[in-house]
């Protein structure tokens, strides 16, 4: 009897796990550059640069949490927020919208120098969205639905 | 015994729902596989190139180049009055700054887009700010809200409002804060710069490239601008 309450508490630990609210942390360049320098082999990276008080990027966070969820690809989303606004807009943010994905504040003001490693093609303009794997590599300066963003990691599987 | 028992019960419900569940999302995963599989590298590879292209020349096409000739426009004013370029008759060129009210990287630099106006107005280059964006999306864009922000500010310069969105696409602003500096050649308008205001719109003291006051000073002395173009992080442009 013992025994079935371990198993179903495991069960419940768990499928929790992977469903907790994420707590943004400050990173420099050299994360962003470490990022890109290693797309890993095992699964679809899905880097998208977005800001709390950026409409567009709320809007198209649902789907970036939704396709985290999968075993074979990895949201990181990088906060391009002031880091003074880290813990009272940013974590309150992710809390209440219940953003799932590993989140990163980018403290870095001089965009012009780290715009360009991301792609040639970016002026700065977000959302942004850099899906890698490998050495297969696309970059795009859009909006996603749920569906675009589906079809587009699917070409990496 | 009898919490028990029911507390037991419970669980096996909850026990056999997370297996139905967890079956579910396996059998999902094995339906993708089969209908999707690996592409071969050398493909995505073109897709990308394709994809590249594309969007490059989408950005390209619908907004100016370097040495393009800007359009003139006949804006509403936070004042009433509309204003065109052609109202600059002895103007050397102008500093059009795509901006709005509620953009953090705007905010940031409304004090140095006046600072700018102030230095460069008498030289020959006035700022001409316009607000592209839809205020149905940003409320805080609204003309109303304009005019309250430049009062509260002390806007220096006309702050244009791009009601039916059909200029901004035209110079091809995708962003605010977004500049376009022009210089008159022959009397009309033309791209010289396209970009940021500086690199740095957290802290104006730790600035290290001055991008627009360096190419408006290189017209003014008959240089080179260099850069013609930089990139910044701004605000989305709303349809």
């Amino acid at each position: 009897m013992r025994n079935i309450y371990l198993v179903i508490l495991c069960c419940f630990l768990f499928s929790c796990s992977n469903r907790e609210v994420s707590t943004a942390t400050i990173v420099e360049r050299d994360y962003l550059t470490d990022l890109l320098k290693n797309p890993p082999e095992d699964r679809v990276q899905v880097v998208n640069f977005w800001a709390t008080w950026c409409a567009p990027c709320v809007e198209e966070l649902p789907a970036f949490v939704a396709i985290d969820d999968r075993n074979d690809v990895e949201v990181i989303l990088i906060s391009l927020d002031d880091a003074s606004n880290l813990e009272t807009l940013v974590n309150p943010f992710l809390m209440e919208h219940k953003i799932t994905p590993t989140v990163k504040l980018l403290d870095d003001p001089y965009a012009a120098e780290w715009i360009p490693m991301v792609d040639a093609h970016w002026d700065g303009a977000i959302p942004a969205t850099l899906i890698q794997k490998g050495t297969q590599k696309m970059f795009f300066n859009q909006t996603f639905t749920s569906a675009q963003l589906e079809e587009e990691v699917l070409k990496f599987l | 015994m009898k919490t028990l028992k029911i507390l037991t019960g419970v669980c096996i419900v909850a026990l056999v729902a997370a297996i139905i569940f967890g079956a579910i999302n396996i059998s999902k995963t094995t339906d993708f596989y089969a209908e999707n599989p690996e592409e071969p590298i050398e493909n995505t590879t073109a897709i990308e190139a394709l994809e590249d292209f594309n969007s490059f020349s989408d950005a390209t096409a619908t907004g100016y180049s370097i040495g393009d000739v800007a359009t003139d426009f006949n804006l509403r004013n936070i004042d009433n009055t509309y204003v065109s370029l052609a109202d600059y008759p002895d103007a050397a060129g102008f500093v059009i700054i795509f901006t709005c009210n509620h953009c953090p990287y705007s905010k940031a630099y409304e004090d140095r887009i006046i600072a700018i106006d102030k230095e460069y107005k008498e030289k020959g280059y006035p700022v001409i700010a316009i607000n592209p964006n839809n205020p149905t999306d940003y409320p805080e864009d609204s003309f109303e809200n304009m005019q309250k922000r430049a009062d509260q500010k002390g806007f220096t310069f006309p702050y244009l409002f791009d009601e039916q969105q059909e200029i901004y696409p035209q110079y091809g602003a995708t962003k605010t804060p977004h500049v376009f500096l022009l210089r008159k050649e022959n009397d009309q308008p033309i791209v010289k710069y396209i970009g940021a205001i500086d690199d740095n719109h957290q802290d104006a003291q730790a600035v290290k490239n001055h991008f627009l006051k360096d190419a408006i000073d290189a017209l003014l002395t008959n240089q080179q601008v260099n850069p013609e173009t930089t990139v910044a992080i701004g605000c989305s442009i709303k349809k």
